[in-house]
Formats: C-alpha cells, structure tokens, sequence
C-alpha cells in the first residue's frame, strides 16, 4: 500500500521538478551603430536548461522599425541559439529603446521582454530646424544654430539653398558651433525653401527649412461713413520667435 | 515556491507600470481627444506617425504622413502646409506605440513649433469615432 502511494508522490516530484526553462545571457543589449549604419543588430542568447523542450509561441517587436528572428522555434534540453532583433534606424537620433517581446510555453515563465539600447550618434544638432517669416514681415535675417557632436570633429560646412528666395550666410563661432544667417529677399510671396547642410568630409546631409507663411488674418475695425476712421486694432503678437 | 518567486516581480511590473516610456501617461497640456481635435475642424493639421504601408492602408483623411524612418524627406513637405496658429495633431496606433510622442516631441524640439498634440488613443480612438 505504501508503495504505491510513495510511487505516485515521487512521480508528482519528478513532473513538478521536469520543466521547461530557457536562460538568457542577457535580455539587454546596448549598441553603438557608426552615424551612416542603416540598422543595428542585437543578438539575445539562450539556452534550454530544463529537461523539456521549449517551444516559442511568439516573438513580438514594438515597433515597425524592428524585426525578430529566432533560429529555430523549438529549442530542446540544452540547446542553445540566439533571437536577433534588426532596428532598422531611418532618420532617428539620439538614444532608442526597443523592444521584443518573447512568449514561449514554459510554465514559470512565459514572456521575456528583451530590450535593445541603441545611441546613434549625431554628427550635427541643427536648432530650429524651420525658420519662417509671416508675408508681409520685414524680411530681417534669422538664425539656425549647429552644433558638432561631442564624437566628431567638422572644421567646415557649406549650407546651400534649394532656391533663390533666401539667402545664407554661415558664421564659425568656434567651440564646435556654427550659426547659419537666413535672410529672405522679400516676404511678399509665399515661397519656401530647403537648406542643405553639408559637413566638410562627411557623407551625411543635414536640412533645414525657410518659408514665407500665411500671416494670421487679422481683424479689421468698421469703418462709419462721414465720420473719422477707427484706428485699426495692432495685430496681436504671436510667440513665434527664432 | 515559484509563487513567492512571482512576489517581487509581481510588485515591480505594478510599480513601474507607468515608467515604460509608451506606458507612461501623456500631459494633459499635450495630448488632445478625438472630439477637441475634431472641434477645431480646419485649423488642425492631422499628422500620421506610422509606418508607410500602415499610412498607405488607411488613415485619418487630409492628414499626412511623418514618420521617423523617412523624417528628413516628409519633415519639409509638412513644413509647406503649417501656417502659423495651426493645431498639429499628431497619431499612431494607439498598441505599445511610442511613434506620436516622438514624433511631436521632434516637432517641438526641432521645428520649434507650437501646438503640437498627441492624440489620445491615436488611430484606434479615431476609428471608434469615425
């Protein structure tokens, strides 16, 4: 009679104890792409150190911008292989996190986010990026400032406008920061413009914008027949200062 | 045993819960819902921070396409249709989606433009409404 009831808790022990268990060497990457990569690569490590296979019933990326494959979708005991997550960077800057979410069929531990840091390296801080006059206003020059990453060494650069609405002039300030002047010939006509900034000996192009706007309407004051004309109400001013 | 294990990340994943960039919640002061946006009819500019094949299966109409993949080409083709006291109402889809904010945070930081929103519950939100 013992026996067989020693048999069955043993047998409980032995199925409680015989589980799935994929282990991580990390679940966290950091990469460095150079400033021209197109993507950058991380690749998660695992290992199967249970005694039953694991199967992966997902693996799910938080964004468009990355991809996730796994080598196989069932990884037997001691197995090891890597799921590798492609970020594809387009015109992104500064610090990215992503994501990807991984749900298998083990009992004690279905989902693993595995988290991939990437710092893209910014050759230029361009500030603002749009410079704008309302038609009609005094066609006084405004300024863009570009400052050279901490990373990177640029002596020169040479900034051009796509039309010859505006013009540019281009101020070394030293300490790694250039100011670009944009002086438009004329607010009259609603014309824009894109400013190519190119870094001496650089394959990358940076842009910026110049426009003449739409002004705000503004209001009028009725005019009575035969009597003095109201003065006009002064336009209200807008926070939009460069 | 495993249970007590769970304890600890249980508590974390509660606590940290709004500190997953995506997950945390969006100012007041810059965000808008469907209805307010709605309510200022043509002086909001709609903007779509997805990818192009989502943008190109459906979208908000009149709104335009800026997403960070192809920012530098698309950023000026936004910047020809701004005027100034414009509402920039910007989207994405609304599943673990940190496009909108990125994007709007882009428009202000670099643009240095104003009025610049993140829709509430982005594109899913507008399809409940529409």
């Amino acid at each position: 009679m013992k026996t067989p009831i020693f048999a069955f808790i043993l047998s409980i022990i032995a199925c409680l104890s015989a589980r799935a268990e994929l282990k991580w060497e990390q679940t966290a990457v950091e990469l460095h792409p150079a400033a021209t990569d197109k993507q950058a690569v991380g690749h998660f490590k695992y290992q199967n150190t249970g005694k039953t296979p694991v199967h992966f019933k997902s693996v799910h990326p938080s964004c468009g911008c990355t991809t996730a494959q796994t080598q196989k979708e069932l990884v037997q005991p001691g197995d090891k292989g890597e799921i590798t997550a492609t970020f594809n960077i387009g015109d992104r800057t500064g610090t990215q996190i992503k994501t990807v979410t991984v749900e298998t069929d083990e009992a004690a531990n279905q989902k693993t986010v595995l988290t991939l840091k990437a710092v893209i390296p910014q050759q230029l801080d361009i500030s603002p990026a749009f410079v704008f006059w309302k038609q009609g206003e005094k066609p006084d020059p405004k300024q863009i400032s570009v400052k050279v990453g901490k990373d990177f060494t640029v002596k020169h650069i040479k900034v051009t406008s796509s039309t010859p609405n505006f013009q540019t002039k281009v101020e070394d300030t030293g300490k790694g920061e250039f100011k670009i002047d944009v002086t438009p010939q004329d607010t009259n006509k609603l014309v824009a413009s894109m400013l190519t900034i190119q870094p001496e000996d650089s394959q990358k192009t940076f842009y910026a914008t110049a426009r003449i706007t739409n002004a705000p309407v503004a209001p009028v004051a009725p005019v009575v027949p035969g009597g003095p004309t109201a003065p006009a109400r002064p336009t209200a001013p807008t926070d939009q200062t460069h | 045993m495993a249970a007590l294990a769970l304890l600890p990340a249980a508590g974390e994943a509660i606590y940290f819960r709004d500190k997953i960039s995506w997950r945390s919640a969006i100012p007041p002061s810059e965000s808008v819902t469907v209805e307010q946006a709605h309510a200022w009819g043509e002086n909001a500019i709609w903007i779509d921070a997805r990818p192009d094949d989502e943008f190109a299966r459906d979208h908000v109409p009149g709104a335009l396409s800026l997403n960070e993949d192809r920012w530098n080409e698309l950023l000026p083709q936004f910047l020809a249709v701004w005027s100034p006291g414009k509402k920039i109402v910007v989207y994405c889809s609304s599943l673990s989606c940190n496009a909108s904010r990125e994007v709007a945070r882009r428009l202000r930081k670099e643009a240095q433009l104003p009025d610049v929103l993140v829709l509430e519950g982005g594109w899913e939100a507008w399809l409940k409404q529409r």
